[in-house]
């Protein structure tokens, strides 16, 4: 499994790679085998030697063939040159005695080769900039590395590397390749919000966001799918001009005529009942609430006629002020009626009491001589 | 002459629908569905009349249309099991009529994608404004998201990883990962609905780990987008000649319609 690559700046790149099948086939054949040692022997003692051999199994240079066109004679030349620099990595079987030696070897060789290929997965960017020959770097690194691969399980590593180097260095000399000018996506991104209409910030308020500099308009993508349909030989899409037919309307009509009818009459009916309920209920609460309330009084003054009863105590509900303030109320309206009376005790606190009730009796009209009410009655309340 | 290549069980079979039995169609009619030959139609077209002809011609264009509104392709097999039913012997010319119907009536080119699956699609067959069209109708936010999509792709080569355009559309403020504002769910979008309209084919990279796929046109967008259109985009957009890109100006001027893939419906059935 051989790789050649000679980047430099201007320069148009050579590339020979040997295809994915052929690492593969590395890696399979490395790990199904019992007796490793010996088989990495021969298949890794140099990455040109085991190229030379795969050539000979596959009987043709096709797994070399570069992927893109590449003069074949400069090709060639750079073998020459690789084979001179990476000749002569040989393996001395001695290493194998030293067991634990080795596996601490080997952890590390796998965890460089590791750092490796996500450096590689992780930079792709950056590697992929003609500015730079860090992919060579890698690959150097790889080879540095590769000196003390003794087992196959690096050395799949060491394959698995290379397929995503190679992969790398494919996209690097399509770039370089291309006779005209190369595209830059992120060039174009930038063009292409331009084209949309973004407005770009004109002083830097926020340092951190570099990026998202300028806000887009709302039709930034309209205007773009406008410009699209010049390219684009799209069919219109059918669609009816009146839209479709449905022959259902009339009967949703005439449900809503009726159920419109329905509510307004309901409503009509509730209406005066509940005015009068509303009439009704404000006197007739109250009433109640007074007649509950003298019922109060009455029962503390059967229990113990004596002592007197304080005002506070009586109305005052500590769990409620508004119960308190309404209880005040209707004790006013008791007081009104002289059902009960209110007076200060010795120490000055308001206490409540009963009243003897002043019944017109009928002693009371013949002794007096009543045969007029003095003051006129007042129309009837439920007006 | 085609009749020896068959066997000669469809044989009986498609002479047994050609009497008009009227036998519950099973799914294994439709995928060995044959195309009748040109005697056996014939034979169909004089039992039946122009009128009958005519009507299921009609329902043809009319299925095509509706499918069309949501730019999927029509396969030969749900066109064949949905409307020409009974009239399959004679569906050649059915599909000749039809195509003749879209050109003429519509303005549209009925174009096969497929021939191995056998997919139709409508395309405009009229020139392409050189502006945008002062028909103030409203346009389609994702035609101008799938623009930068296949403008990338193409002047990339023609396959890209997709993780250049997702890094492309998150330049754009489309961010694949979030949902964005005009267009929802954007790798719903960009993976499922576009391949499924055959605009995009997403393609997964062997031998990648984690899985990775790969971006390339798809067969509407080779029937419907102009190469060369896109590249007089990228040159107003740069401030470039669009020659500066010798390559794809090549590609894009290559085919004798410049435009798209020459397939038409007459060809190929």
């Amino acid at each position: 499994m051989c790789l050649w690559l000679n980047f430099e700046k201007n320069c148009v790149a050579t590339l020979g790679i040997c295809t994915n099948k052929t690492s593969s086939i590395l890696t399979t054949e490395a790990v199904n085998r019992p007796f490793l040692y010996p088989v990495s022997k021969t298949c890794f003692r140099s990455r040109t030697s085991a190229r030379v051999k795969m050539k000979r199994s596959k009987g043709g240079g096709d797994e070399e063939a570069p992927r893109h066109n590449g003069s074949a004679g400069r090709r060639k030349a750079d073998q020459q040159q690789s084979d001179g620099d990476e000749g002569g990595s040989d393996i001395g079987p001695a290493d194998l005695q030293d067991d634990d030696n080795d596996q601490g070897l080997r952890r590390e060789i796998r965890s460089k080769y590791r750092d490796l290929i996500s450096s590689v997965q992780q930079n792709r960017e950056d590697m992929l900039s003609p500015s730079n020959n860090k992919l060579t770097e890698v690959l150097e690194e790889a080879n540095k590395l590769f000196k003390d691969v003794r087992q196959a399980r690096e050395a799949a590593l060491d394959a698995q590397l290379l397929v995503v180097a190679t992969d790398l260095g494919k996209e690097k000399a399509s770039q370089l390749f291309s006779e005209g000018t190369a595209f830059d996506p992120t060039a174009f991104a930038e063009h292409l919000l331009s084209f949309m209409g973004l407005n770009r910030l004109e002083d830097d308020e926020d340092e951190q966001q570099n990026t998202a500099n300028g806000y887009l308009p709302q039709d930034a993508w309209h205007r773009l799918a406008r410009r699209a349909e010049c390219c684009f030989r799209t069919a219109p899409s059918f669609h009816y001009m009146m839209g479709s037919f449905y022959a259902e309307p009339p009967p949703p009509k005439q449900r809503i005529e009726r159920q419109r009818k329905a509510p307004s009459k309901e409503a009509k009916r509730i209406m005066p009942t509940q005015l009068k309920k509303m009439e009704e209920s404000q006197q007739e609460a109250t009433e109640k609430e007074v007649e509950r309330i003298l019922g109060y009084l009455k029962s503390y003054y059967q229990d113990d006629p004596t002592s007197p009863i304080s005002y506070y105590e009586f109305v005052i509900d500590p769990s409620s002020f508004s119960r308190t303030v309404e209880n005040i109320f209707h004790t006013s309206f008791l007081i009104r009626d002289g059902l009960a009376r209110m007076y200060l005790d010795e120490e000055k606190l308001p206490c409540i009491g009963e009243m003897i009730l002043l019944c017109p009796s009928q002693e009371l009209i013949d002794a007096f001589d009543i045969k007029d009410s003095i003051i006129r009655p007042p129309n009837t309340q439920n007006d | 002459m085609t009749q020896r290549k068959r066997p000669s069980s469809t044989q009986s079979s498609s002479q047994r629908r050609h009497t008009g039995n009227l036998v519950a169609q099973d799914e294994d009619d439709d995928a060995t569905f044959t195309q009748p030959s040109t005697s056996q139609v014939q034979r169909g077209l004089e039992k039946l009349t122009p009128a009958q002809v005519d009507q299921k011609t009609a329902e043809v264009v009319q299925y095509f249309l509706v499918k069309d509104q949501k730019k999927m392709p029509v396969r030969r097999a749900d066109l064949v099991k949905h409307v020409v039913k009974d009239y399959r012997n004679i569906y050649p010319e059915i599909l000749k009529r039809a195509a003749r119907t879209f050109d003429q009536v519509f303005g549209l080119k009925l174009v096969e994608i497929d021939p191995k699956n056998k997919m139709y699609i409508l395309v405009n067959n009229l020139e392409t404004p050189d502006k945008a069209s002062p028909v103030r109708s409203p346009s389609n936010p994702k035609m101008g998201l799938l623009l930068a999509i296949l403008s990338v792709i193409f002047m990339k080569g023609g396959v890209v990883r997709e993780n250049l355009i997702w890094n492309t559309l998150r330049k754009l403020r489309v961010d694949p990962g979030e949902k964005h504002e005009e267009f929802g769910d954007v790798r719903k979008m960009v993976t499922d609905e576009f391949v499924r309209q055959r605009y995009l084919e997403y393609v997964r990279i062997p031998h990648t780990e984690p899985i990775e796929h790969e971006f390339r046109w798809g067969q509407r967008a080779d029937a419907e987008v102009s190469k060369a259109k896109i590249l007089e985009f990228m040159g107003e957009l740069h401030e470039q000649d669009p020659k500066t890109w010798t390559q794809q100006y090549r590609q894009a001027h290559s085919l004798p319609n410049s435009s798209q893939a020459s397939t038409s419906s007459s060809s190929q059935r």
